[in-house]
């Protein structure tokens, strides 16, 4: 990477202003996710609402990444390294606002489900799988912003545990159901935030691999590192 | 749709130019320092650098137009198509016959539309009469874009149009002798946003013809008008590649901190 500045400095402001709107886009995202999962376990429906209502600033600051790029392109028509940064932010910027959807939609079903009786272990074993997820968008976030390929790399091999985490999840799901059918549509809603969940590691794990094409230059050639799936067959 | 990629393809891998170790001398001042490319044909080749870092020197040896520098001197070989150019026994003036110049400013002669495109087939003897010889003209200008401009005042002096036309008539009168590569050393330099587009648009119908080298200062030119880039850095040929690839993963840092603005 090239860590000159630009001559005209002006470019170098242009360029550190997307980044650290995409960071405060972060920022908020890995709050939206803990803060919908303590939500969950702690029956606390206020906080679930002000998860709710807190993604509107999160789908505005992407909104704001989107018009700052198009600006910066148009003006400074960036080329390499810069293009990549342009180029990286905004997928970063896409990535994090369905995360922050996702975290929303966590908090909507809490609320839901705060109102039926509890499927034990279930919320703790959410709150421990939205915390390693939100350690992935930390080290992905961290990796963009020191440009660490090796971090960046760690991430991906991360997105197996949770694949696995979300595994268990749904056999355990699917135990509760079969048990007692009064379960089920506690153990759907539960099941939807599992996998919502997963997705949000899914996003991680795509911003450490922009993160890799932007320091490197090209996308990592290996597959994503995949754990065993849920559906029967394919393995 | 036209597939992207066939667009942008070079058709070939003949090399038109093959240059080695080449050094050139200004007295004292080593302006070129071992320079080895080859420049294939029917290709835009771009050749980018800050000012003064060889890219116009070498451009001038390709024609020898050094030559006409008292105090240079060049070594190495280059050759068109297997011969070499700096032989004793090729004569320069048929070699820039065959290897046309468009220069930054545009510099028709003092005589009417007509003539600034008849004189190179003239004196070289191109035509038998002047029936032939229309037909040149005409078709020059119809290459250069021009033609549907100038076809009523073929009798007015060149420098009577405006610079982007003036460039044109440039551009007709360096293909009026069939050449087989024009090199261009900033053509669009002194031209606005219209007529820079136009002589860029025919640039790339150039290419489907000739071998086309062309030195610029605006990145952006060199990345929409050629296949290859160049890029020269005091006095080195620093790196040399396809321009997609120069424009988004350049290898070399030096090249990268130039074309993002970071070097001048």
């Amino acid at each position: 990477m090239n860590n000159e500045p630009h001559i005209a400095s002006a470019f170098d402001r242009d360029l550190e202003g997307v980044q650290a709107l995409v960071l405060k886009m972060g920022g908020l995202v890995e709050a939206a996710l803990a803060d919908a999962a303590d939500a969950l376990e702690s029956r606390d429906d206020a906080l679930a609402e002000r998860v709710r209502s807190g993604d509107a600033a999160i789908d505005a600051l992407e909104e704001q990444v989107n018009t700052e790029c198009i600006r910066l392109i148009a003006t400074r028509a960036p080329t390499a390294s810069d293009l990549r940064v342009v180029m990286t932010v905004m997928k970063i910027a896409s990535a994090l606002e369905r995360s922050g959807d996702y975290a929303k939609n966590l908090a909507k079903r809490s609320i839901v489900l705060a109102q039926m009786r509890s499927i034990e272990g279930a919320a703790g074993a959410i709150r421990r799988m939205s915390r390693q997820v939100g350690l992935m968008l930390k080290d992905a976030l961290d990796a963009f912003i020191t440009r660490d390929v090796e971090l960046a790399q760690s991430v991906r091999q991360q997105d197996k545990d949770i694949d696995q985490m979300y595994a268990g999840l749904f056999r355990e799901f699917l135990t509760h159901m079969m048990e007692d059918p009064r379960n089920i549509t506690a153990c759907m809603h539960l099941h939807f935030i599992a996998k919502n969940i997963e997705r949000v590691g899914d996003h991680a794990t795509t911003i450490a691999e922009q993160v890799i094409y932007l320091a490197t230059g090209a996308f990592p050639a290996d597959p994503r590192p995949k754990a065993d799936s849920v559906i029967a067959g394919d393995r | 749709m036209k597939d992207l990629r066939l667009e942008r393809d070079v058709q070939t891998t003949v090399n038109k130019i093959e240059a080695r170790k080449v050094q050139v001398y200004y007295g004292t001042n080593h302006a070129l320092k071992d320079v080895d490319v080859d420049i294939l044909d029917k290709t835009v080749t771009a050749f980018i650098g800050p000012s003064g870092c060889g890219k116009s020197t070498f451009l001038r040896c390709l024609n020898r137009m050094n030559d006409t520098v008292a105090s240079a001197r060049v070594e190495g070989s280059i050759t068109l198509e297997g011969e070499n150019i700096y032989d004793p026994r090729v004569d320069p003036v048929q070699l820039r016959a065959k290897i046309g110049m468009v220069f930054q400013k545009p510099n028709p002669f003092p005589k009417s539309i007509y003539d600034n495109v008849a004189y190179g087939p003239k004196i070289h003897g191109l035509t038998r009469n002047k029936a032939e010889l229309d037909e040149v003209v005409e078709s020059c200008l119809r290459k250069a874009a021009l033609w549907n401009e100038v076809k009523d005042r073929l009798a007015s002096p060149g420098t009577g149009l405006s610079g982007g036309q003036q460039q044109r008539l440039c551009i007709a009168r360096a293909i009026a002798t069939s050449p087989e590569v024009l090199l261009m050393d900033e053509p669009c330099s002194a031209l606005d946003p219209i007529a820079t587009a136009q002589v860029e648009e025919l640039i790339d119908e150039l290419r489907s013809q000739f071998s086309v080298v062309i030195v610029t200062h605006s990145m952006q030119q060199a990345a929409r008008v050629s296949q290859k880039t160049a890029f020269f850095h005091l006095g080195h040929l620093v790196e040399y590649g396809e321009t997609g690839t120069i424009f988004t993963n350049p290898i070399d840092p030096r090249t990268e901190s130039y074309i993002t603005g970071r070097i001048g």
